[in-house]
């Protein structure tokens, strides 16, 4: 009885959380007309490979029956073509691709708030903290997601990432409540789109094995993993078979995830590889691109074993790796990967940064566009100005990153050695 | 032992910060008497050393003194660094007493005795030994007599090194690489240190018994700094430590009551320096004299043609302009094209209409383009000729001017870039429609598109000429929009080509009479900041600063023998000099103050004095932030009660630690983020409510708002403290994050607009001090006073009074036969002008960082 009455307030909590991230995203969509479109010719926020106005002009050409890859302008996945093209105009009528947006992010949110609520963050089936006690609810972390300037921010300057976004974090959600096959579906859909989700595969894997796991009936990890591999791969394939259909070509290949595999695209992001491949000669391109790749599919062999009992801690700490190290991040990626640090409550107090993160976040964050400003309008800086900026961005982003996987580890390592909790631990 | 690796100064620091007691004394020795050494009139060296010939048993005070005593300054260095790491081990190790004990006792007796015995007996010479090198020897054959224990072997190819003979490896090496050691010396000292190391010396070490009863009769332990116990000697050097930091910074600062106190006193000296940084630049030293660094530019260096019949064409072109004078915007527009294509040129024509504070400013541009017969059309430079000034004055020289200069130009062939004549009805709103517009970033609802375009504007140049006279010089204005400024070498061009090459005069700022001494290059200076901060356009060119265009207004002033054609003249050099122009100016400097026109630092040089500023917020924010992660000391018990009340959670922890101080406490975040995003947010209705609201209620309401802002802390701070009853952590977390965001936006600004982010900066200062008064209701209300002569409101209007009856004696800004109403109406009407057309951003700095700052600020004064 209790309980109902609890779950029916929570509802009715979320509820109005949701209309009012709702209405705060329709008003500042059609109280400030130019928003949208400043916002979507923002670096920080669109890509090359997720930018909305990238977007328009393949959808263009895809309405006029040319293959939108013609041009070299458009690097998004095919399927999304459709998908655009069944709305109105977006530059007459608007108001259709604000609700279209708004709404994947209260997906997104939705998905955040069943992962929150299962407590995964704290207790997982071979881990349990001893501070799992003090946590958030679901109603805090969405909340906390929809009112992130990032998150608005992405929202009105209309990346195609928040698909990717809502998609992730639907993965998450599905495997934490045990249907693989939707969770595996979930991811594909987010690799399709953006290809680096692939890299979750393994903790996604073990996550889902963790949350079906039943002691009677035990099932071999090996087993599953082979059986959403085949799930992914299936589903991937079907993916691309219907976007060659649309097409008519294999091209959309090369142009989407060649793309962000060869970085041919250079224009200036806020991540580190742009700056680095513009200054490189070409005889040592095709070396460091394979460096750089490696490099960030690195992290998720060392992770997933490491940090085996707590797989949504390796999903979370590599989503943060990811908005540092991809090719093409923005603060999309960073909104993502900071929507789900709150479901680690529980380690915060043993963040030992948090003051020095968040306020080079902010500096990152206002300095990043004055900078950019002083180089492309004001012509009195250079682009060096902008890449220090990111530089410092992404120091910020990775304390974070490095923080967290600290305050991970040393919940951990408090339950081995409980004689040392509170206790201040210096390497030697 | 440290390696370079790892090596960080801080972690040097607190090495040498806690070096314990003996070996701290011996240090100080040897360099005492080091220095002692210095002197010639005593021989300290021949006095201490230990020479075998001499020991008897009065001189046995030698077996003491020479470890302490060196032969040169490079000598005592080498032994110092050596023997502290290891000296501080043994003392670490074995407690300060024994130390002290060994040291003066059989630790150098014994291989000093050996020494002289070896010197007297066997070698039957005579070399007198000093130095520490010998303890050196000791201590590490102790030491590696220890490795050997646990690390019996190193191994190098094939061969099994045993580990204890490293000291004697490097006695040899010393031997051999450093001249004059005693190798013997030495050997004793390695001899002993092995014996000690093995063992067979423990019988000489003073029972310990007895040193416990010695320390704790004089309870050394309490009375002596950095003391090293008998008990303590137990500890290991490394490994688990208890603490009870949880960040970084906070190791040092939350520790030390002494760093903690040092916070206001840094912020205040930044403030200090920044201010006395800004006053030291007019100086000789720290300023530079300007130098034309684009090479293509050569100003001055061609013959300028204009001149001669073409006075009888600019006199025509006067008249005609004269007709003009009290005609329509149309009108006028319809008789200039006209003139323009019969010169051959083509034409285009723009409408505009800008709706701000109620007032619509609407008009129509009218120019002409004139095509380089070298040129491809890529490039092109502007003459803007305005029909009326900033001032609302008739141009008619200044078109006249432009008119005649543009017929002129078209007989030319040698231009490689477009040149195009800009006239617009207006200076404020007229350039920055048309520039807009060239660069499709206008509104169009509000600009029409240009019918015809050129390249890219290289650079533009606009005449001020409404005087009838006879001119004396020119006046350049360079200020652009949001305090963006010309490329320095397009003002050097000028100001050379006029000095160089007409004879002209030229001033900057309105300082017609510089004398270049201190004074006046100040005032120059603190003028250009003025300007600068406040952002707005202040001729025809501003506009196109922000295009990244460089772009000057040339006025004529005084009263002189120049005349019309010296003006065109050197319009016609400038042009000239742009002309050569390979590249977009880039050469020179984009950040600069100009003290006099062949004066300026660059933002290398003044830049500093704003961070600084900016800086001191952002360290008391940070210290704040340390400081509320420990109860104060008084505080401890009554907050960590307060917790377990609160937080039942929490109690097990801040019991676990209570017991040792400064405990770490949880910080209450929600409501110290929520005041101030609130209050930051706040900020926004004023800067609404100004922007839209109609000219002539401006006054009236902003005197409204200044009042309502001076009363609102107060009904603020007294809903928190009845409300929240916020704690004096709360307070101090409200305070961390209000600066925080403070000294963040200004430093960004800084880069921005260096004036805009100083002054603010400067007159938010004192907010880098509020802290509450709970104790002291009187202290808080006074500063709360302070606070409000500072007041954003209070600021606008005292300086609108200021300069409206002050005028003469201030910065030049007084405005003479204005009202103080009228004057801040004004005001008003160009902030919400500059906001809605010009894109000037002092608006929203004035309403979205300084008065939230202001205004969180003394609601903590008031907790």
């Amino acid at each position: 009885m209790t309980k109902d009455k609890m779950s029916f307030q929570a509802t009715a909590g979320t509820a109005g959380l949701f209309v009012v991230a709702a209405a705060l995203r329709l008003l500042l969509f059609t109280a400030f007309p130019g928003l949208p479109n400043l916002l979507t010719g923002r670096v920080e926020i669109s890509t090359p490979v997720t930018s909305f106005k990238r977007l328009q002009e393949g959808l263009f050409l895809y309405n006029h029956n040319v293959n939108p890859y013609d041009g070299g302008v458009y690097h998004q996945a095919p399927l999304l073509l459709p998908l655009f093209s069944l709305l109105p105009d977006p530059s007459t009528y608007p108001i259709f691709t604000y609700i279209l947006y708004t709404l994947v992010d209260l997906l997104s949110a939705n998905a955040l708030y069943k992962i929150a609520e299962s407590g995964e963050g704290g207790a997982s089936r071979l881990y349990s903290s001893p501070r799992k006690e003090k946590r958030w609810n679901g109603y805090v972390v969405a909340a906390l997601f929809l009112f992130n300037p990032f998150t608005i921010a992405t929202c009105i300057g209309r990346p195609t990432s928040v698909f990717t976004t809502c998609a992730i974090l639907h993965a998450v959600a599905k495997a934490l409540s045990g249907n693989i096959f939707t969770s595996m579906l979930s991811l594909s859909f987010a690799t399709y789109l953006s290809m680096y989700p692939l890299l979750l595969l393994p903790p996604m894997v073990i996550l889902a094995y963790d949350r079906t796991y039943n002691p009677k009936v035990p099932k071999s990890l090996a087993q599953l993993a082979g059986m959403c591999t085949l799930a992914v791969s299936a589903s991937l394939a079907l993916l691309f078979l219907s976007s060659y259909a649309l097409t008519g070509s294999w091209e959309f290949l090369s142009s989407t995830y060649g793309i962000q595999l060869t970085l041919t695209d250079l224009t200036p992001n806020a991540g580190l590889w742009w700056y680095f491949f513009t200054e490189m000669f070409d005889s040592f391109r095709s070396f460091f691109l394979g460096v750089f790749w490696l490099h960030l599919s690195s992290y998720t062999p060392a992770l997933t074993i490491r940090l085996r009992q707590q797989p949504l801690a390796v999903i979370t700490l590599l989503l943060g790796i990811f908005a540092i190290f991809k090719p093409y991040p923005s603060i999309a990626d960073t909104s993502l990967f900071l929507s789900l640090v709150p479901c680690f409550r529980h380690v915060f107090p043993l963040l030992r940064y948090s003051f020095v993160t968040a306020s080079v976040v902010l500096y990152g964050t206002f300095l990043g566009p004055a900078f950019y400003h002083l180089w492309i309008y004001a012509g009195s800086g250079n682009a060096n100005f902008f890449y220090a900026i990111t530089l410092v961005w992404s120091l910020g982003l990775s304390l974070i990153v490095s923080d967290l996987a600290f305050a991970v580890l040393r919940d951990e390592w408090e339950v081995e050695r409980p004689e040392m909790r509170g206790k201040e631990i210096r390497q030697i | 032992m440290p390696n370079v690796q790892s090596f960080s100064t801080l972690r040097a620091r607190s090495y040498v910060f806690r070096l314990p007691l003996f070996t701290r004394l011996m240090v100080l020795a040897i360099v005492v008497l080091w220095l002692v050494g210095i002197q010639s009139a005593w021989d300290l060296r021949k006095w201490g050393a230990l020479i075998p010939d001499e020991m008897n048993f009065f001189t046995a005070y030698r077996m003491n003194t020479f470890p302490l005593i060196h032969l040169n300054f490079l000598h005592a260095l080498l032994n110092l660094l050596a023997l502290t790491p290891l000296l501080e081990r043994f003392e670490s190790e074995y407690g300060t007493l024994t130390s002290a004990a060994m040291f003066f006792g059989p630790l150098t007796t014994i291989p000093a005795v050996t020494y002289v015995i070896l010197e007297r007996v066997i070698f039957r010479v005579n070399t007198p030994v000093m130095g520490a090198s010998m303890w050196v020897f000791l201590l590490f054959s102790v030491e590696a007599v220890r490795t050997y224990k646990i690390n019996p072997y190193f191994v190098i190819g094939t061969v099994h090194v045993p580990t204890w003979t490293t000291p004697l490896v490097m006695a040899f090496v010393t031997a051999a690489l450093i001249p004059s050691t005693s190798f013997l010396g030495h050997l004793c000292g390695i001899g002993t240190g092995y014996l000690f190391g093995l063992g067979y010396l423990k019988f000489i070490a003073p029972p310990e018994k007895i040193l416990r009863w010695i320390e704790g009769k004089l309870n050394l332990l309490g009375r002596l700094p950095h003391y090293v116990s008998v008990d303590q000697k137990t500890y290991g050097r490394f490994g688990v430590l208890p603490s009870n930091s949880s960040s970084a910074s906070a190791l040092f600062v939350g520790r030390s009551p002494k760093l903690q106190k040092a916070p206001p006193y840094i912020s205040l000296l930044l403030i200090v320096v920044g201010v006395a940084w800004l006053f030291m630049l007019p100086m000789n030293d720290y300023s530079r004299r300007t130098y034309i660094s684009e090479n293509a530019l050569l100003p001055g260096q061609v013959h300028t043609y204009f001149g001669g019949s073409d006075q009888n064409v600019l006199r025509a072109y006067r008249h005609e302009v004269g007709a003009l004078e009290n005609k329509t915007n149309t009108e006028v527009n319809d008789k200039l094209e006209h003139m323009f294509r019969s010169m051959g040129l083509k034409v285009g024509r723009q409408n505009y209409t800008y709706t701000t504070s109620g007032n619509t400013v609407a008009g129509e541009n009218v120019y002409a383009i004139l095509q380089a017969p070298r040129g491809d059309a890529t490039e092109a430079i502007v003459l803007v000729a305005a029909w009326r000034n900033v001032k609302g004055e008739f141009n008619r020289n200044g078109l006249a001017v432009a008119l005649a200069l543009t017929r002129y130009f078209k007989r030319w062939s040698l231009w490689s870039k477009d040149i195009i004549l800009v006239v617009p009805p207006d200076s404020r709103a007229g350039t920055q429609a048309w520039v807009d517009a060239y660069h499709d970033s206008h509104d169009s609802r509000r600009v029409a598109d240009l019918p015809i375009k050129s390249g890219a504007l290289q650079g533009a140049l606009a005449i001020d000429y409404p005087q009838e006279e006879r001119f004396e010089g020119v006046h350049i204005v360079y200020d652009g929009v949001n305090g963006q400024l010309p490329n320095l070498d397009l003002i050097n061009s000028v100001t050379n080509i006029a000095s160089g090459q007409m004879g002209m005069g030229s001033s900057i700022q309105h300082m017609f009479h510089h004398n270049d001494q201190y004074r006046d290059r100040l005032t120059c200076m603190l003028r250009g900041m003025v300007n600068q901060g406040l952002g707005h356009a202040v001729g025809p060119h501003s506009s196109f600063i922000p295009y990244h265009v460089d772009a000057i207004t040339i006025q004529p002033v005084g009263q002189g023998w120049h005349d019309e054609m010296g003006l065109g003249r050197l319009i016609e050099g400038t042009f000239r000099s742009l002309n050569n122009l390979l590249e977009h100016l880039h050469q020179s400097f984009f950040f600069y103050l100009l003290m006099q026109k062949e004066r300026f630092v660059s933002i290398g040089t003044y830049l500093p004095s704003a961070m600084l500023i900016a800086a001191n917020f952002t360290i008391t924010a940070i210290a704040l932030w340390v400081k509320t992660g420990y109860a104060a000391k008084a505080d401890t018990e009554k907050e960590s009660k307060d917790i377990k009340e609160k937080k039942g959670v929490d109690a097990k922890k801040s019991e676990q630690t209570a017991e040792e101080a400064p405990a770490p406490v949880e910080r209450e975040l929600y409501l110290p983020l929520s005041l101030v995003t609130g209050c930051q947010f706040l900020g926004f209705v004023p800067l609404f409510i100004f922007n839209h609201a109609p000219a002539s209620v401006l006054a009236p309401l902003f005197v409204a708002v200044t009042l309502l802002s001076l009363v609102l802390p107060h009904a603020l701070s007294f809903f928190l403290v009845t409300t929240y009853q916020p704690t004096h952590q709360q307070y101090q977390l409200i305070t961390s994050f209000f600066l925080l965001l403070l000294g963040m936006f200004l430093s960004t600004l800084a880069t921005l607009n260096f004036s805009l982010a100083f002054l603010v900066g400067l007159l938010a200062t004192p907010l880098t001090f509020v802290r509450p008064f709970p104790k002291m209701p009187a202290a808080g209300y006074a500063y709360s006073a302070l606070l409000s002569l500072l007041n954003p409101g209070v600021v606008v209007l005292s300086a609108a009074v200021a300069t409206t009856t002050l005028h003469g004696s201030g910065l030049g800004l007084g405005v003479v036969g204005v009202t103080p109403w009228e004057a801040i109406q004004k005001v008003l009407e160009e902030g919400a002008f500059g906001w809605g057309v010009w894109g000037m951003y002092t608006p929203l700095i004035f309403w979205c960082v300084w008065f939230p700052a202001w205004l969180v600020g003394s609601v903590v004064v008031l907790g």
